[in-house]
């Protein structure tokens, strides 16, 4: 078959687009196997629907993120609990319910026997213990590997993200607590090619509903509004706003909505953003 | 343990800041008139995404590209929904987009978003097959039946349209 043609046969695009039949995307699927060059024009047709997408987004309702949130934090961790549905089974022996034996030789007939019922019973379960037990580690194993799967996908995903951005270094601001707020903790992530502020809420006190948390990057000595926040259970990634340079981060509690400079004897946490080259 | 999952939340926060823009908008440009029903699309994606992270193959394309497959499956399920369908009783029926064309329908307000725009410079045969099948979900076959021609000839206009599509894209 001629690859050209059938690279302008309009094929990579309606695999790509998701309007090939079973058995053209069979096809397609076994050839890019086969045909590098298919693949480079299937990428190239990818990128360009992509690039096309990413230019034409539209702003999304703030809320559907945090209800996504709530929704796989609930979620993650129910993986193992689900893991077998049926449940064990129990074996009941059912007591001999034949009348009191004659004595003697009967009777040694009847413990013989019964014994020997016995000892198939327990043989045959623990045989059936053993597989049930073998299958629940096969089980285990494969959620296991299921798991760090979906790990390394994710991980693999941001990297392709970061190529993309053609950003090579987050910083990762660890922010401590203060005398006032012992406890208090977040991570600030911070993407000095895009300047994009990430906040990653670990511990942060419940607020009154009047006053909310206000993220400030500290830029040769003067504090910058970075956005405020409020503390939830949840642990929730907070896109804050841009900011190209930061020696380091605060945290203060301020009035709802935010104050223009910061109340320092309300600094809840502190953390330097170690310069990155 | 913990440390694990908040990487991973914070990945897929980042999913979603890179990404969910520009699904909705694919999004809202199958639900044409309802935000609420898109938002809910949107959500529903992106659980989803979460859900089959691990079922994505590198090898048959970009993630992107099997995002974008995910929301236009969930868009095109919600359309055809009962509650969808419901809420759109009081407005033209869907029938009429095949027969009075595409552009004198609902979807006016988005024509100049996305794909769609795209497709504006296609000729008006060809965009109302692409129309239908990629923004409404029905088959080669179906489209042959309601349309009247050959399921041939479909086909190749859908093709052609794409490489067409593929041009103005670049």
């Amino acid at each position: 078959m001629n690859l050209k043609d059938y690279i302008e046969s309009g094929i990579i695009e309606s695999y790509v687009m998701g309007l090939a039949t079973g058995s053209e995307r069979a096809e397609f699927e076994r050839l890019c196997a086969q045909y590098p060059e298919l693949v480079a024009a299937r990428r190239k047709f990818e990128e360009s629907i992509e690039a096309s997408a990413k230019e034409q987004a539209l702003p999304t309702p703030p809320e559907v993120k945090v209800k996504i949130f709530e929704a796989i934090g609930k979620s993650a961790p129910s993986s193992l609990s689900s893991t077998s549905s049926n449940p064990p089974k129990i074996h009941t022996m059912e007591n001999s319910k034949s009348p009191a034996p004659a004595r003697g030789l009967g009777m040694l007939r009847f413990v013989a026997a019964a014994a020997v019922i016995l000892l198939i019973g327990m043989v045959w379960l623990y045989f059936q213990a053993k597989q049930q037990n073998q299958d629940l580690t096969k089980e285990n194993d494969g959620l296991k590997t299921q798991r760090d799967t979906a790990q390394n996908i994710l991980n693999r995903i941001v990297q392709e993200q970061k190529q993309t951005i053609g950003d090579p270094n987050t910083t990762v601001v660890n922010m401590v607590g203060t005398k006032s707020a012992p406890k208090s903790s977040a991570n600030v992530y911070w993407d000095s090619a895009s300047s994009s502020v990430y906040l990653v809420v670990k511990n942060m006190p419940q607020l009154p509903n009047d006053q909310q948390y206000q993220l400030w990057a500290l830029i040769d000595g003067k504090p910058n509004d970075l956005g405020v926040f409020d503390a939830t259970n949840e642990k929730l990634i907070l896109k804050m706003k841009n900011t190209k340079k930061a020696q380091a981060f605060a945290i203060t509690i301020e009035k709802r909505g935010g104050a223009p400079s910061p109340t320092l004897e309300k600094m809840q946490s502190m953390g330097k953003a170690t310069q990155t080259q | 343990m913990l440390a694990l999952k908040e990487r991973n939340n914070q990945a897929f926060g980042f999913l979603y800041d890179n990404y969910a823009g520009a699904l909705y908008s694919i999004i809202k440009q199958i639900i044409t008139d309802n935000n609420e029903l898109a938002s809910d699309v949107l959500q529903e994606v992106f659980i989803n995404i979460w859900r089959k992270i691990e079922t994505y193959d590198q090898t048959k394309g970009r993630l992107f590209t099997w995002m974008l497959n995910i929301a236009r499956n969930a868009s095109i399920d919600m359309l055809r929904s009962k509650g969808y369908q419901n809420s759109q009783k009081n407005q033209e029926l869907p029938d009429n987009v095949y027969k009075g064309g595409v552009s004198q329908t609902t979807q006016q307000n988005v024509d100049n978003i996305g794909l769609k725009k795209v497709l504006e410079k296609l000729k008006p045969e060809h965009r109302v097959l692409v129309e239908l099948a990629y923004f409404k979900g029905f088959t080669h076959e179906e489209i042959a039946d309601m349309m009247s021609i050959p399921l041939g000839t479909v086909k190749t206009r859908i093709r052609n349209a794409l490489l067409q599509l593929r041009e103005y894209l670049k």
